[in-house]
């Protein structure tokens, strides 16, 4: 047989000349590459550093590396953008070892999101201490950590690798017993620096502004050294995250190769509603061809079902062949060893086809392939970035494939492919302020040391909070200080990952013997999702809701097979509580500020998949749901002569629009914000739409969108004006019940709003 | 109004630091002021010692040594003193006539961390003529440097005697001192003795709980009556803080005293035990008692205390002590004993350690006695038992049966 072995270029120059290719790929762009520059080692490195890099090959440093090194020595804080595979562990471990080498005293922490990513950095940073023959001891420390050693890491320990759960309720709550790393602490890492954003990023720079009271506390003064993929501020994050000023290293010395990037879009099987070949099912043809042309590839997917989807359909391939391992599935759930198995086989190329969950975006070591394929967009640049970041080996030419599903966000991603390769990334936002969570962590730092009548907490004038905290007996006043007093353990009450306090939990009764717990979801959300018969898609599997115990907070249901979804209306109230900021637009108003929220679910429709028809509906019987949040409005004089009804339906198409696009300029999932639009808002009797947090007390994000309403609103009429559709569908304005003039009245609308050009 | 909006009303209280005030150097100690509620803690019965860091309450009670506390006077405990300094073999519960020991036992505020404060420490030690309790009463947290001052623990050298105090006490101890390392001394380290561990060795297999209450009214003949249970004592603590009242303050400490006199009587009736003369005790006990004496390599006292349960107990109750017994013969080479021993214990024990006598037996037959006939019959005895159990894992009898069916073919090679 002849071999079908192909590089990157020869199958490129293939697909150019086939017919159903070409008419789907809508855009080929190439990326030429860039070589590396080199900086020389630092004068001060310790021969036994040189030592092991030279033992792995390594005889000068990327320019970052050398630049990270130098701030390091220098005590400045600093925060490296480092794309993958540029080498970014040297950036901290060269100046943390270098300083434990000095001084044998030192100690470092190294906090990485989650556990497996710690401990995948300790086998890479125990052999490099091995390569330099140097007596320097780093372990992890989570919940996984033997109680028999315990003892020696809080004492011995040079280098502690946790993460911000641990420090959080593990560590700092017993800062006493760890007096040797909190009085010698130099360094602290703060590796996946991007991934620290939303509420848990919220919640982990409180953790850290404990940690820097309990350093102060013992005397210590350290330097942070961050890490982070591409986002539009890192600096600015590291800065809210850590409070602390930092120095940025933006530009990598690692090369880059040539990379060529294809936006391909499914055909459309279903003209009337735009509907599209399933994007599952084109990738797997993709792959499929990647995988007989003998290129190593990753495939990534947004859910796990679609990544046992796609590795079921290309284990076709292999199906003849005993015992070949070429294709695997990569995602959580597999078991750590599992996972070393796989990633080890991508190093040494046993394995040739990957298909994984955003798993793999992390740091995790998989060595480099040469074409990835993203099944739909994965909800922000920088995601993007990552993954295509998993292609391309040193010089190699890489390729690049986005597949588009039918989402909004999708087709405008893959009409306008200069978004993707021309702008910068989302910012990743955090905001520490947000009272419910300041309130939990003044608590844990209560807690951990006494506040004194003049402390500051962070950045933070807390006394009065303090004075309620008395109030509420948790803390004590005596003459100069605030002593916990209490016999709770405030850590213990608080996660750092949950979005809301009292989420919904959701159980799945479809086998009797072993019903099981499958998700949880936000209360608010719950209300339109999980009220009794809706319809909830998990994994691709439907379920159908059979009770919802709204006091105890649990949806009890099961799985079932039918063929429509539900739709519930959620009639919304919003209340002005404070505007804080406001400017005119365009004859309306911007304005941003406190809302009241009075959300209460009152009916729900059945509707028929493909054709849409309402097929019955029903009430939804639950108590309003109360919500204090932040919010950006914008409020217009409506077109002239609509009836009441018609504004509603057009502000209605817009809002779904304008929703799906806010995650293009903010790093947030569409789910963390909603618009809500009131015909007649009750403050100023005007037209409004608002955009709000869906976290109570605000999360930083629609304080945000205040200052991109001119660009939102410019990209929503834009891609519903260009959507193929006619009258509307799932990828502009939402689905409609009947073709009536939906999507013209939408535009209308938009167009009232656009900016004027001056 | 809901806790999330109440705290979200609190909005406008945050204040923002705007320029970053450059800390002062925190000044060296400065005195605390006293609590508003000295003059009344005074009138509920305590005194008020003041030292440099501020003040701390006190509370004193003498008690004569013919104190009776349950079944024991506390002068008991001169006579287990005396038994160790003639004691023929070493233990780690014995105490030298001249070792100072201090009981020792804590209220807390809470059960972990670093916002746990101690707020009680105990102590009941010997002076001349008397037994002496000292109960030093946190003042309120601003004094708490003034009140671990006091307790002198930096400066003596004592052996400390409590009730889980090497995993809960003593650290908690060590955790406040942390706190106030740049003002007090250091706190010494002292020798430990926990009468948790003691208890958890004499009574194994005999006592379910073995909470202090439960050993006092099983073991120590003493019943408390009108006791504040031990977890309130935080909330009370608290509350008498906030208010000022010291009314059932005073009960907690009524409650402490109560448990350091129960160490004393305590550690009398561990020793009895430990020198085999409480004869109330059951065979399990003295089981234990012998296992700990042979875990401790004093081999000659193991066979002493199990030897008399043997002679003491019927067949059944002292089947385990055959087992422990015929161990120690074993390992001082005493083969045929040994043998006898395990026989002995054989129809008794529970299946687990059936199969180990079985086990041991085939091996002593076979190395020592070279009587493969027998050493033959046990090792098919012990087949029999894993293929007839039917509480062990499918997995865990295959590997034991492999293990097992070696040595069958090996004997069957013999013979």
């Amino acid at each position: 047989m002849l071999s079908k072995k192909r590089t990157i270029s020869e199958l490129l120059h293939e697909w150019r000349y086939d017919e159903e290719l070409k008419e789907r790929i809508l855009h080929w762009q190439t990326l030429e590459g860039r070589p590396a520059s080199y900086a020389p080692f630092p004068e001060n490195l310790h021969a036994s550093l040189v030592k092991a890099l030279q033992a792995r090959g390594i005889e000068q440093l990327y320019t970052h590396q050398r630049e990270a090194f130098d701030l390091a020595q220098n005590g400045t804080s600093f925060t490296a953008v480092t794309p993958t595979a540029s080498g970014k562990s040297y950036c901290y471990h060269l100046p943390v070892l270098q300083k434990i080498i000095e001084d044998k005293n030192a100690r470092a922490i190294y906090l990485f999101p989650t556990k497996a990513l710690a401990q995948d950095q300790k086998n890479d940073l125990n052999k490099l201490i091995e390569q330099s023959g140097e007596e320097i001891l780093s372990y992890t420390y989570d919940g996984d950590t033997a109680p028999g050693i315990r003892q020696k890491v809080r004492k011995a320990g040079h280098i502690v690798m946790t993460n911000p759960d641990m420090l959080h309720s593990g560590i700092l709550p017993h800062h006493t017993k760890w007096v040797s790393l909190f009085e010698n602490l130099q360094y602290i890492v703060i590796d996946e620096l991007h991934t620290y954003k939303g509420v848990f990023g919220s919640h982990v720079a409180h953790v850290i502004r404990r940690l820097k009271r309990i350093c102060e506390f013992y005397g210590s003064k350290p330097v942070f050294i961050c890490t982070s993929a591409t986002i539009k501020n890192p600096k600015e994050l590291a800065e809210l995250l850590t409070n602390e000023s930092h120095a940025l290293i933006a530009d990598s010395g690692a090369p880059v190769g040539k990379k060529t990037f294809l936006f391909y879009n499914p055909p459309i099987i279903h003209k009337t509603f735009g509907v599209r070949r399933s994007a599952v099912l084109e990738v797997s043809d993709l792959a499929k061809r990647l995988y007989i042309a003998g290129i190593q590839s990753i495939i990534f997917a947004k859910s796990r079902v679609r990544v046992e989807m796609i590795v079921t359909y290309l284990k076709e391939l292999t199906r003849n062949k005993l015992l070949d391992e070429s294709v695997r599935g990569y995602r959580g759930g597999y078991l750590p060893s599992e996972r070393r198995v796989i990633e080890k086989g991508l190093r040494d190329g046993t394995i040739q086809t990957v298909v994984s969950t955003n798993a793999l975006e992390l740091g995790v070591d998989i060595g480099q392939l040469q074409a990835c394929i993203m099944t739909g967009y994965p909800g922000n640049i920088a995601s993007a970035w990552q993954q295509a970041g998993r292609a391309g080996r040193r010089q190699d030419e890489a390729l690049i494939i986005y597949v588009a599903q039918s989402t909004a966000l999708d087709q405008y991603v893959v009409n306008h492919p200069l978004f993707l390769l021309g702008s910068t990334p989302e910012e990743a936002r955090i905001y520490p302020e947000n009272m419910l969570i300041l309130m939990d962590h003044l608590k844990c730092a209560a807690f951990e040391l006494p506040f004194s009548i003049e402390d500051t907490y962070g950045e933070y004038d807390i006394q009065e909070l303090l004075d309620y905290l008395a109030e509420e007996g948790v803390v004590f006043k005596t003459s100069d200080k605030w002593h916990w007093m209490s016999d709770r353990f405030p850590a213990h009450d608080i996660s750092l990952r949950s979005a809301s306090q009292e989420n919904v939990v959701i159980i799945d009764l479809s086998i009797p013997a072993q019903t099981k717990v499958i998700g949880e979801m936000d209360r608010h959300s719950a209300m339109t999702l999980l009220h009794e018969e809706a319809i909830y898609l998990h994994q691709g599997i439907q379920f159908q809701v059979e009770k919802l115990d709204w006091e105890e907070k649990k949806a009890y249901v099961r799985e079932v097979d039918i063929d429509y979804y539900t739709d519930a209306n959620l009639a919304v109230e919003m209340k002005v509580l404070e505007e804080d900021r406001s400017r005119s637009y365009n004859g309306g108003m911007i304005s941003f500020g406190d809302v009241g929220l009075v959300a209460q679910a009152t009916i729900f429709k059945k509707i028929r998949f493909g054709t849409h028809d309402n097929i019955g509906s029903g009430p939804i019987h639950l108590p309003p749901d109360e919500m204090h949040t932040s919010s950006s409005w914008l409020s217009f004089a409506g077109p002239e002569k609509w009836t009441e009804e018609e504004l509603t339906d057009a502000m209605t198409g817009a809002a779904y629009a304008m929703n799906a696009f806010i995650p293009l300029f903010i790093q947030c999932d569409s789910s963390d914000v909603a618009v809500v639009p009131q015909v007649k808002a009750t403050h100023n009797e005007q037209p409004t739409f608002f955009v709000y947090d869906k976290y109570p007390g605000g999360i930083g994000l629609s304080e945000k969108v205040y200052e991109l309403w001119e660009e939102l609103l410019n990209k929503t009429y834009q891609h519903v004006a260009n959507c193929a559709c006619e009258a509307g569908c799932p990828s502009c304005i939402g689905a409609q019940d009947s073709l009536q003039q939906a999507k013209r009245k939408v535009l209308q609308v938009l167009a009232i709003l656009q900016a004027e050009n001056e | 109004m809901s806790y999330e909006n109440k705290i979200l009303q609190m909005k406008k209280m945050l204040g923002k630091k705007t320029a970053a005030p450059s800390k002062v150097q925190q000044p060296t100690f400065q005195k605390p002021t006293n609590p508003s509620y000295t003059e009344q803690w005074k009138r509920a019965g305590l005194t008020v010692v003041e030292n440099d860091f501020g003040i701390v309450f006190k509370r004193e009670v003498q008690y004569p040594f013919t104190y009776q506390h349950g079944h024991y006077q506390l002068q008991s405990f001169f006579d287990a003193l005396k038994k160790w300094h003639v004691a023929e073999f070493d233990h780690p519960y014995a105490l030298t006539v001249n070792e100072p020991v201090l009981f020792f036992d804590t209220e807390t505020t809470g059960l972990k961390g670093v916002g746990t404060h101690i707020f009680l420490l105990g102590f009941l030690e010997v002076i001349d003529d008397c037994f002496l309790l000292t109960q030093y009463i946190l003042a309120d947290p601003a004094h708490e440097a003034a009140f671990l001052f006091e307790s002198k623990l930096w400066q003596k050298s004592v052996t400390v005697i409590t009730y889980n105090g090497k995993s809960f006490d003593w650290p908690q101890l060590e955790t406040r001192w942390t706190l106030h390392q740049k003002t007090l001394p250091k706190l010494q380290s002292q020798r430990q003795i926990d009468l948790l561990h003691s208890s958890k060795r004499l009574w194994k297999n005999d006592m379910e709980r073995l909470k202090l209450k439960s050993v006092e009214e099983e073991k120590l003949g003493f019943s408390r009556k009108g006791d504040i249970p031990g977890h309130l004592a935080p909330i009370i603590y608290l509350d008498a803080v906030k208010s000022g009242v010291p009314d059932a303050l005073m009960k907690v400490l009524l409650h402490n005293e109560w448990d350091l006199l129960s160490l004393i009587t305590l550690y009398s009736h561990s020793t009895q035990l430990l020198f085999e003369e409480e004869h109330e005790e059951s065979a399990k006990t003295f089981t234990n008692i012998g296992k700990w004496y042979g875990d401790l390599k004093e081999s000659t006292q193991s066979v002493r205390v199990l030897e008399r349960v043997t002679t003491q107990f019927d067949a059944l109750e002292a089947s385990n002590a055959q087992y422990y017994l015929a161990l120690q013969h074993k390992k001082s080479k005493r083969y045929s004993e040994a043998i006898d021993a395990f026989v002995a214990s054989l129809h008794f024990v529970e299946a687990r350690t059936k199969l180990h006598v079985l086990e041991q037996l085939a091996i002593l037959y076979e190395h020592q006695m070279k009587d493969y006939e027998q050493a033959l019959y046990y090792t098919q005895q012990g087949i029999h038992l894993i293929q007839s159990n039917e509480q062990w894992r499918a997995e865990q009898k295959q590997k034991w049966v492999i293990s097992w069916e070696k040595r069958l073919l090996r004997l069957g090679n013999k013979k």
